[in-house]
């Protein structure tokens, strides 16, 4: 069955089924705690690193660090992965094969910037060339300040997700709700787009640049078929 | 156990005289692949096929993009893309006076950052005509050697990862080299604070002075470091996979490597005994005596051998100096009271240093203002990545992997 689920009024086939048998409502939560504890220990990661940050990241998977004992493991495919990690810099002909690349990771999935390239550009952020942060083009959920952050910053991040999975999971979820407590990381440490000092027609520019251009950057477009054969 | 290559042996092999160098005759002249081949006009033996390798694939190292044209699983053409990750460092070099600009040559190559600020503050200690202190030499030499070892632990690391389940799962070596490079960061960490993009360096001298107790701690950590090295070799000389893997794969013509402009250990795994360190000495290199590792066979197990001769070259090299740093003081000029308050003479400089891959240059030229009118960086890195459609010619698409790997390209650095 296709299920179109950019409907807000999507009705799963299971909800008229809750109300016709009785306890299938408490089985229902119950499989659902147990998925949600096992979302939140197995987030497989697909490193989208480009640069500097990407050399810090592999860092954070190796012993001294060893991410891997939150049940966080990397990919190199899209397509078996739930969090993508953008460690590094995106340029503006980096970003339609980021945005590409988040295309293809399925559902549920999660974005966490790391580095302030990610973020917000970093001092690079006025360049012609470089997208002033990932979130222009992808939502991204948890930000982990840096250049390049440090691999605990990243754990850090990682439990942030965590905590991020389990309220979403339980519908709890509020955005901001708690400043305090997580002051920086769920907020770009700098202002990006309504920075003062930041002329908002650049940001625009970069942005609608990014989006213009196809992954083979080519400005005439060609087919879908013969694109990448000689 | 494979049999070396011959040129492995400890026998001088035979040499030929090219334009006043003497070169291995065996891997001298020849054939080369022509890169510029229409494609139309091959005629396959079995299928022909392009294949798109990257820019997000986990053997580039970044964000390469490699265009193989494939007849079965043999490559008959291929065709690098940079500017992935092009960020203008030359552009926004010309809008920063000195002190603003060294954070930005640090994030160029990023696995050894302070070689790239070494280029930079060199070249305007040239313009500037300014001689760090004795202290600020020796402790430069110190922290280019320890990075070279980080960078080589890297480069290890992930050499073999790139070569797969070969090497006991395929990240035992690459964990190994991690935890070893943990163990020189802690040094760099103690003395700059940063782990990784130090600012460590300015016009005229150091930034930081060393913490009580670092010598020591250097002297330990070498010492740890050798050891480990041995290791590595136990996992990679003596293991058959490895050796059949990188042996007689990627032979680079020296001849070739001299007219693309490589450096570093890829010149040096073809047999030309060229290192900027002993040629042309700059820091305190000038008071060691710095013994050059050069390889004949110039395939990728010859320069795997020159990086592992490098490290332990490299700690040899710690080791004499740390223990006789020179007192006084760190920097020759007193800091800037505003960044715009040390003027440039005008006038152009060119100045090259050796990096962990390469020779790196900075170009500057200034009109007599704070701010340099144009800046050039001469990245090593870029220089390996154009000899791959020569060297990818030939090979099967997972010896290209290890031919990539070995050549030891850092993308941050090709695009800029
Ligand atoms: S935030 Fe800093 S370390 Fe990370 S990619 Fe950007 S420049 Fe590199």
């Amino acid at each position: 069955m296709a299920v179109d689920e950019t409907s807000r009024t999507f009705v799963h086939p299971l909800y008229g089924w809750l109300e016709k048998i009785p306890g299938l409502s408490v089985g229902l939560t119950t499989a659902d705690a147990v998925l949600s504890w096992g979302l939140e220990h197995s987030l497989w990661v697909f490193p989208m690193a480009t640069s500097c940050c990407g050399i810090e990241f592999m860092a954070t998977m190796t012993s001294r660090f060893d991410m891997d004992q939150f049940g966080t493991f990397t990919r190199p495919t899209p397509r078996q992965c739930d969090v993508m990690v953008v460690a590094g810099t995106i340029t503006v002909k980096m970003a339609p094969r980021v945005k590409r690349l988040w295309d293809m990771m399925p559902e549920p999935r999660w974005c966490v910037a790391m580095g302030s390239c990610a973020i917000s550009g970093d001092f690079y952020r006025n360049l012609y060339a470089v997208v002033p942060g990932v979130d222009t083009f992808i939502p991204v959920d948890v930000y982990v300040p840096g250049c390049p952050p440090a691999p605990d910053h990243v754990h850090a991040g990682m439990h942030v997700l965590m905590e991020k999975i389990r309220q979403v999971r339980k519908g709890t979820f509020r955005p901001n709700a708690d400043p305090a407590a997580r002051e920086g990381l769920l907020r770009p440490s700098i202002p990006r787009i309504g920075d003062p000092d930041r002329d908002p027609a650049l940001s625009r520019a970069q942005a609608e640049a990014a989006f213009r251009m196809d992954p083979g950057c080519q400005v005439t477009p060609r087919s879908e078929d013969e694109r990448d054969v000689p | 156990m494979v049999d070396a290559h011959p040129s492995h042996e400890p026998v001088a092999p035979a040499l030929v005289e090219v334009s006043g160098l003497s070169l291995p005759a065996a891997i001298t002249h020849l054939p080369r692949p022509d890169p510029y081949l229409n494609v139309e006009d091959y005629e396959p033996e079995a299928d022909a096929m392009a294949l798109n390798m990257g820019p997000q694939h986990p053997s580039t190292h970044g964000v390469l993009r490699l265009k193989l044209f494939l007849d079965g699983e043999i490559c008959f053409k291929a065709v690098p893309y940079v500017g992935y990750l092009h960020r203008g460092v030359e552009k926004l070099l010309e809008n920063r006076t000195a002190i603003q600009s060294v954070p930005y040559v640090d994030k160029n190559d990023y696995v050894s950052p302070l070689t790239g600020e070494l280029a930079l503050v060199m070249a305007y200690e040239a313009l500037l005509d300014v001689e760090p202190p004795p202290r600020a030499q020796v402790l430069r030499t110190i922290l280019m050697e320890l990075q070279r070892i980080a960078s080589h632990h890297l480069w290890l690391g992930t050499f073999c990862l790139d070569m797969g389940g070969a090497l006991g799962g395929g990240s035992s070596v690459f964990l190994y080299n991690f935890r070893e490079r943990e163990l020189i960061l802690d040094l760099l960490e103690a003395l700059t604070g940063q782990r990784m993009h130090y600012n460590a360096l300015m016009v005229g001298g150091n930034r930081h002075d060393v913490p009580p107790g670092w010598e020591e701690k250097v002297l330990a950590t070498m010492d740890r470091v050798e050891d480990r090295l041995a290791e590595y070799e136990a996992m990679t000389v003596d293991n058959h996979i490895f050796r059949s893997r990188t042996v007689g794969v990627g032979v680079l013509d020296p001849l070739l490597a001299l007219e693309a402009g490589a450096g570093g250990a890829n010149l040096r795994a073809s047999g030309v005994d060229h290192d900027l360190r002993r040629d042309a000495p700059y820091a305190a290199y000038g008071q060691v005596d710095v013994r050059i590792p050069v390889e004949t066979a110039g395939d990728c197990y010859a320069r795997f051998l020159v990086r592992i001769a490098e490290m332990r070259e490299a700690i040899r090299i710690v080791r004499l100096l740390v223990s006789g740093i020179p007192e006084g003081p760190i920097g020759a000029l007193k800091p800037p009271r505003h960044v715009n308050a040390v003027k440039l003479p005008p006038g152009e400089v060119y100045v090259g240093i050796e990096s962990p891959r390469g020779e790196l240059g900075t170009y500057l030229i200034s009109d007599g203002s704070p701010i340099p009118v144009r800046v050039k960086i001469r990245p090593p890195s870029l220089h390996a990545v154009s000899l791959l459609p020569y060297l990818c010619v030939g090979a099967t698409v997972s010896d290209i992997v290890v031919i990539l790997g070995s050549l030891d390209p850092i993308l941050g650095e090709v695009d800029r």
